[in-house]
């Protein structure tokens, strides 16, 4: 059996397709999400073989999750849309398994024995997927917020979770720390910190070799000596 | 007696040379009074040229002339003013004196005189505003009769000796009385015919002009083609008389009405030099079948022996046809219908140009109620196909209901010729539209609506409503994680005396943005159309607070109470 997560965005059609998913007994749906902030946190935590991933959704987009998602924990994907003739063709293209809706129960076992036989293969979503994200979701309490990127100023990764300091508030974000490096300015200054470069006030440098940086509101993170260097070279300090 | 049988003879071959030199141009400026400085000069040449002419038709008499100059001197002072009537008085005077005699001097003061008493009678009738009545040959003989009795009373008073002033006067006096009046009288009676003419000429060309412009109206509001155009030869035809008339267009007869329509077939491809000439250099051509022969193209036997092409100009100097107008070979084409062809073709070129000025426009519009059905976005059929095909499963009473939903939101989609729809059919195509979006939001869209009950009979333009909620939906609450909620309010608003209709739909994602480009062309054509119906001052406006709420608000006026019952 298949452990999947459906994200779609409109109740009937979560229900339909779970429906037909179960139709088949080759798949359990294990979480139903109804956005992609929901979605990446699901993927996250649950680590699913397949994500049936609607593509239109409000805020954060199917392909935008596409984004978020580490490609070294990376389920298998099969995009659901209704009808985005961009998108199909992309899909065609490079030979991504996709579903149109209303799902026709006889694809949707095709799509399947696909998704078993090529299991092990990751293919490169890199052609569909943007270079740089626009909006990072973070779970505050009790509330869903989305960051624009350079509001960020130091991001950790902790054994809680990623977190995000901003000028005033700490986010938990749903990304991880590599995908954060990948697609957003963020640069890595220690093995669990990134930082903004254009938050930083001072660079401290420290005798060890390692230096800790002061960002504008007053935030530190440290910086090891194998990234120091990195750091100086960006900023002409050699 | 006898001097006075000689002076008429003398004034005769004078009127002669003045009957003549009213066929030509030249005579142009007499007929009209202007106060423009070329018409005085043309006066005072002329004149003055009459005026000499008069000297040199004199009799000899004592050593003395009897002349018919003063025709001259006071006619170009009638006509040309105070300042012609001195001048041309003074040049023939002049001219007189060279001439010598024991006159000389008296007979230059007379003529400046005469020519000056023409012309304070011409500013006289000036002042009281009947300068017309100068051209009464009446008037002209009255005047010049004055004007030579004063000259007699001038030679017996300035030549020397008297004795012999007093034996030429009674000689001259009475011929040159009797020549002078009667030659003024006559002089003016034939600019009074030329006027005449000219102006029943110039009548009978605006009249043409002005029924054929009348009748032309509106015949091209569907477009240049053979039916409009055949109308049109037909009005020509009939109104200005001519052999035949036809109207092409770059390449071929649309119609072709008279004399000779048993070969001139519409449809035919053009073969005429003419016609190809006029339509390549783009200006008129004419044959007139005599300085410039004339064979039709088409039969030999044709009776057609003259043409006349006139090219239909675009705006841009592009010819996109021609009209023709023929005459038969024993008929000469008349200068009136001449000048009348040009007009005509540039009447019929703006009229052609407004029929398809009016007929995009119809287009446009057209056009644009089915961008706006042609909106219904394919995302919105495929997920409200899957909605239905999951609801089917569970609910299938529900189902069928959101089917009929579907079909009447597309059945209304379809009434694509109907302008004007009531708030309430509005609406019915609104609620067609909600309950399917309510469907596939389920849990994520909730609706409130307060539409007062005086607004449902009022008549708004199609698909006023429908393209705002849909927007909403789209581009806000569908836009949103968290629940979306729409309002759509209606109510009657004052404001400076009048009552406004005001419609809102106001959604709680606050996501406009300004269109750019075709995005939001929907909301541009309902703001348009509004506009267009109803004036600037209504339309749709669009306020937005960003993450709050986006409010879109149309305004049109309320109509009188008689249009509501209607």
């Amino acid at each position: 059996m298949l452990k999947a997560i459906v994200i779609d965005d409109e109740l009937y059609a979560r229900e339909e397709l779970n429906e037909l998913l179960v139709e088949t007994e080759q798949v359990q749906v294990i979480e139903q999400c109804s956005n992609a902030i929901e979605g990446l946190k699901a993927i996250n935590s649950l680590k699913p073989d397949v994500v049936f991933l609607d593509i239109h959704m409000p805020q954060i987009t199917g392909l935008d999750l596409l984004s978020m998602l580490d490609p070294d924990t990376m389920p298998k994907v099969v995009f659901v849309t209704a009808y985005d003739e961009y998108a199909v063709k992309a899909f065609e293209d490079n030979a991504f398994d996709y579903l149109l809706k209303p799902v026709e129960s006889g694809r949707l076992l095709k799509t399947l024995k696909r998704v078993n036989a090529e299991k092990l293969e990751q293919p490169n979503y890199e052609p569909i997927t943007a270079n740089k994200l626009e909006l990072i979701p973070c779970s505050g309490f009790n509330r869903i917020l989305l960051l624009a990127p350079n509001e960020i100023e130091i991001a950790m990764s902790e054994q809680t979770g990623v977190h995000l300091l901003t000028d005033k508030d700490k986010f938990t974000a749903s990304l991880s720390l590599k995908v954060l490096e990948e697609k957003t300015d963020l640069i890595r200054c220690h093995r669990q910190y990134l930082i903004n470069p254009t938050c930083i006030r001072e660079i401290k440098l420290l005798d060890n070799g390692s230096a800790d940086i002061v960002t504008k509101s007053n935030h530190h993170a440290p910086v090891s000596r194998r990234y120091l260097k990195v750091i100086k070279d960006r900023f002409g300090l050699m | 007696m006898e001097i006075t049988l000689l002076l008429l003879q003398q004034l005769s071959v004078y009127l002669v040379i003045i009957y003549l030199l009213s066929k030509t141009p030249l005579f142009m400026p007499l007929i009209f009074i202007s106060g423009r400085n070329s018409h005085r000069i043309a006066c005072y040449v002329l004149f003055s040229s009459f005026c000499i002419l008069g000297t040199y038709f004199s009799l000899s008499i004592e050593n003395a002339l009897a002349n018919t100059r003063a025709i001259g001197a006071v006619m170009g002072g009638l006509l040309g003013g105070p300042v012609v009537g001195l001048a041309v008085g003074l040049t023939g005077g002049l001219h007189r004196y060279s001439m010598g005699g024991f006159t000389d001097v008296a007979c230059m003061l007379s003529t400046t005189s005469e020519g000056l008493i023409g012309g304070l009678l011409h500013l006289y009738y000036l002042r009281r505003g009947q300068i017309e009545k100068i051209f009464r040959p009446m008037k002209a003989l009255t005047i010049t009769l004055f004007a030579e009795v004063l000259q007699m009373v001038i030679i017996l008073i300035v030549a020397k000796p008297f004795d012999q002033a007093w034996l030429l006067v009674q000689s001259i006096a009475l011929p040159m009385i009797i020549a002078n009046s009667l030659g003024a009288a006559l002089f003016m009676s034939i600019i009074q015919d030329k006027k005449a003419i000219f102006e029943k000429n110039y009548n009978a060309f605006s009249n043409k002009a002005l029924r054929i412009a009348q009748r032309a109206v509106g015949v091209f509001r569907h477009g240049f083609d053979a039916q409009s155009c055949q109308k049109i030869a037909g009005i020509i035809h009939e109104e200005t008389g001519v052999g035949a008339v036809s109207i092409t267009d770059r390449e071929k007869i649309l119609a072709f009405i008279g004399i000779g329509d048993d070969h001139h077939v519409c449809g035919r491809m053009i073969s005429s030099d003419y016609t190809l000439k006029a339509i390549e250099t783009g200006e008129m051509t004419y044959a007139d079948g005599y300085a410039t022969a004339y064979q039709c193209s088409i039969h030999e036997g044709c009776k057609l022996g003259s043409v006349l092409v006139v090219p239909l100009l675009q705006a841009d100097g592009q010819v996109f046809g021609t009209v023709k107008l023929y005459e038969p070979k024993q008929k000469l084409f008349s200068t009136l219908n001449r000048s009348l062809g040009e007009g005509l073709a540039k009447l019929i070129s703006n009229q052609i140009l407004l029929g398809r000025y009016i007929q995009q426009k119809n287009l446009l519009n057209q056009s644009e109620i089915r961008l706006l059905q042609a909106q219904v976005n394919p995302h919105f059929l495929f997920n409200t196909l899957n909605t239905i095909s999951a609801v089917t499963r569970k609910d299938p009473k529900k189902a069928r209901e959101l089917i009929q939903h579907l079909s009447q939101f597309f059945r209304s989609n379809l009434k694509q010729d109907i302008e004007q729809v009531t708030i309430k059919e509005e609406l019915a195509h609104v609620h067609a539209y909600l309950e399917i979006e309510l469907a596939r939001f389920a849990d994520r869209l909730s609706v409130t609506e307060n539409i007062a009950d005086e607004l449902l009979s009022l008549k708004v333009p199609t698909f006023t409503l429908q393209p705002l909620i849909e927007n909403a939906i789209k581009h806000g609450t569908s836009t949103l994680i968290g629940k979306g909620k729409l309002e759509i309010n209606g109510y009657l608003m004052d404001k400076d005396k009048d009552t406004l209709v005001v419609l809102e739909v106001i959604d709680n994602a606050g996501h406009y943005k300004e269109p750019s480009n075709a995005k939001g062309l929907g909301l541009q054509i309902v703001d348009k159309r509004i506009k267009n119906q109803y004036g600037q001052h209504y339309g749709l406006t669009m306020t937005c607070e960003s993450d709050v709420y986006t409010k879109a608000t149309i305004l049109i006026p309320l109509p009188k109470q008689q249009d509501v019952l209607c």
